[in-house]
């Protein structure tokens, strides 16, 4: 069978069977794992195939999978499984505790399956109107994860997610529209499949496509988390377990990042370079700036990781916004170094809240010594966050510096400069609070978590520091490339 | 045959307001129905104008789904929780319409001049409607803070949408148009359950009670 086939079959068949299983979680969580590695694994091997230079569609090109999506389909793979894996083991906590039931452990559990498949979906349409269904599917589907609970703050952290990003997305459904009429006609082929459109760009028209990229950068970025939209992100992001935050982070803002680079691909080769990055410069800063600003003056150490993951959003604008070979490298890489780092440092809040039984930092301390290896952790996703040598995110953020340098560009490396020192100071402020010094409020549980349990965490661990050290060429054939796809070179 | 299609689209821009000012949501969601059953008429003219298999497949599927499914869904809804009256919204009753008529008006008026470059459908009025329909259900999630006048909001916009679709890009294909449909039925079935318990935490569907995650 096709391997795209079965991505489009696979998370959606498991997903119901999750449903269909009995309550009892021993079984829910086995099977949970294997069903994740089996997803997994699928997802990756369709990975290896681009890599191998295989080019993958179906359904006459309505479905495909090119270099810019194998980038994105291995973080669902990657990040998604690991994350599930911890997600078995938090379940298991919030169970012991009474925080939750063991139905709404199994709706959990199969409805991840679901958002999997929204996920991988949205990567894998070519037809743009699919891919704009596909991305408002995965809110739809991730709602539940984030209000998990029927109390008054569940519900309240659903209904802002799914209002809030079903207005910004609307505004991305009208780009979808504007650019397929704008297609119509002028271009050879179906005017709804982006490869077309991509390919066909010079021939659009300069007006219609300034527009379609500012209603796309409000939908997309609505979803991404950019400024000034990004309201709705600190609070599902705090409300939701810990899991759920670490998708939403890790893996789902960046599909949306995915569907506005690919409006960025069209728009810049129909109307230049210079109009999209001047766009996504303003974004990148407008965003970079106030989510260090609401970064100071966090104290819960989730809502402190959603502004985190906005201001990585802006890195990754800004870096588009810089452009040039270096920059678009920069941005997709920051995309995976950003994944893996978020689903630490969300990983690890769990880890945190099931030791002090609160996400408050300022009743924490002494984390060192009660758990020194999730403190370690805790430590390892802030270096990477802050962009300290030998971390996955120091890479990126490295390469943005240097195509503006490149550019000559003094006053974006000197503004990226300042955004960046800002969330150091609050980061390591925040972090000392929380892992050395005395205990300033309650302990819960005295104790590290088993080796098993942080097994998941310590895998993430591994990927920040050799992705920070190392060069895998697999997955820099893949940057490369859609660099190349992109800048249509 | 275009005379038609104004007429139609000018009463979509009328239902518009109605949904969002009504205040019974009965109201609403009838003139709800009622706009969407003028985009199906639209969609029939341009059928029979152009001939355009698609629009005819649009027409059957925007109404069982939109002019049946949808209302009579939010009517349950509306019965089951008893409500009637929706709450004040910012400003009150009065100023929001007035205020989201005008930015509407003014939006869509920058809007059709750069759409008509390059629809299909050249004629201004209808292009003018679609962005004023969108731009009302933008302002009904901005201004009016009962959640089920959100979810109206919401389908007011998805409906401006489907205007524009078959005016500027009737040509596309018949999948494009369901999936966005299911994934509007989805997403009003899912607002709906998040509605209810809303209700049930809040005891009122006033979202500017929703203040617990703030900080």
């Amino acid at each position: 069978m096709d391997i795209l086939l079965l991505i489009l079959i696979i998370p959606f068949v498991f997903g119901v069977v999750m449903f269909l299983m009995p309550l009892h979680f021993k079984l829910l969580q086995s099977l949970h794992i294997l069903l994740s590695v089996i997803v997994s694994s699928v997802l990756l091997s369709a990975v290896s195939k681009i890599v191998n230079g295989a080019e993958l569609s179906l359904f006459h090109n309505f479905i495909f999978l090119d270099s810019l999506g194998a980038i994105f389909l291995s973080l669902i793979a990657i990040t998604g499984l690991l994350v599930n894996i911890y997600a078995t083991t938090y379940m298991k906590w919030e169970l012991e505790d009474g925080h939750i039931t063991i139905k709404e452990v199994k709706n959990y559990f199969a409805l991840s399956f679901i958002f999997t498949w929204t996920m991988s979906l949205s990567v894998l349409c070519n037809n743009i109107a699919f891919m704009w269904a596909a991305i408002e599917a995965t809110t739809l589907a991730s709602v539940f994860l984030v209000a998990v609970k029927n109390d008054k703050k569940s519900t309240e952290s659903g209904y802002k997610y799914i209002v809030l990003c079903s207005i910004g997305l609307a505004f991305a459904l009208y780009a979808t529209i504007l650019l397929y009429s704008a297609a119509n006609g002028k271009i050879e082929g179906e005017a709804m499949l982006y490869t077309n459109l991509l390919a066909n760009a010079a021939s659009l028209d300069p007006m219609a496509l300034k527009l379609v990229f500012i209603f796309a950068l409000i939908g997309f970025g609505t979803k991404a988390g950019l400024a000034p939209t990004h309201t709705w992100l600190p609070d599902v992001h705090a409300e939701g377990p810990a899991p759920t935050s670490a998708l939403l982070s890790g893996v789902l803002l960046k599909c949306a990042m995915l569907g506005l680079i690919r409006y960025y691909a069209i728009v810049a080769n129909g109307v230049g370079f210079d109009f999209v990055q001047s766009v996504m410069i303003i974004s990148g800063t407008l965003t970079l700036f106030i989510s260090s600003f609401f970064l100071i003056r966090q104290h819960n150490v989730k809502r402190m990781f959603a502004y985190h993951s906005i201001a990585h959003m802006g890195v990754i604008a800004f870096g588009l916004g810089v452009g040039g070979a270096i920059g678009l490298f920069a941005a997709l890489f920051h995309c995976a170094a950003h994944s893996f780092t978020k689903a630490l440092a969300f990983c690890s809040t769990g880890n945190i809240a099931k030791i002090y039984g609160t996400k408050d930092m300022t009743k924490m301390g002494g984390m060192i010594r009660i758990a020194p290896l999730t403190a370690v952790l805790f430590g390892i996703s802030i270096c990477s966050l802050v962009g300290v040598p030998g971390f996955a995110i120091f890479v990126s953020e490295f390469l943005i510096f240097k195509a503006a340098a490149i550019d000559g560009a003094y006053l974006l490396m000197g503004i990226f400069a300042v955004a960046l020192a800002i969330i150091f100071i609050a980061d390591f402020s925040h972090f000392f609070l929380a892992t050395f010094g005395k205990v300033e409020g309650t302990v819960v549980h005295n104790d590290e978590m088993k080796f098993t349990e942080n097994f998941p965490l310590i895998a993430l661990a591994i990927l920040i520091v050799a992705f920070g050290v190392w060069q895998f060429d697999s997955f820099t054939f893949l940057l490369d490339e859609s660099v190349k796809t992109i800048m249509k070179k | 045959m275009a005379n038609i299609i104004d007429i139609f689209t000018v009463l979509m821009m009328g239902t518009s307001f109605a949904v969002f000012s009504l205040r019974q949501y009965r109201h609403s969601i009838i003139a709800y129905a009622l706009q969407t059953l003028l985009l199906v008429a639209i969609f029939l003219a341009l059928y029979f104008k152009y001939g355009s298999h698609e629009l005819l497949v649009w027409s059957i599927t925007a109404f069982i789904i939109k002019v049946v499914f949808v209302p009579l869904y939010l009517l349950r809804l509306v019965n089951k929780l008893g409500v009637v009256v929706e709450d004040e919204p910012v400003g009150g009753f009065f100023i929001s319409p007035v205020v989201a008529l005008s930015f509407s008006l003014a939006v869509a008026m920058m809007f059709y001049k750069v759409f008509i470059h390059f629809s299909i459908f050249k004629d201004v009025l209808p292009l003018f409607a679609a962005s004023f329909i969108f731009m009302m259900g933008i302002f009904g999630f901005i201004l009016r803070t009962s959640f089920l006048k959100q979810i109206l909001s919401y389908c007011l916009f998805e409906n401006g949408i489907h205007l524009s679709l078959a005016l500027m890009a009737y040509t596309s294909h018949e999948l494009v148009e369901v999936g966005i449909l299911t994934d509007a039925i989805f997403a009003v079935i899912i607002m709906s359950i998040l509605a209810k318990r809303f209700y049930a935490s809040y005891g009122s569907l006033d979202t500017s009670k929703a203040v617990n995650l703030r900080g």
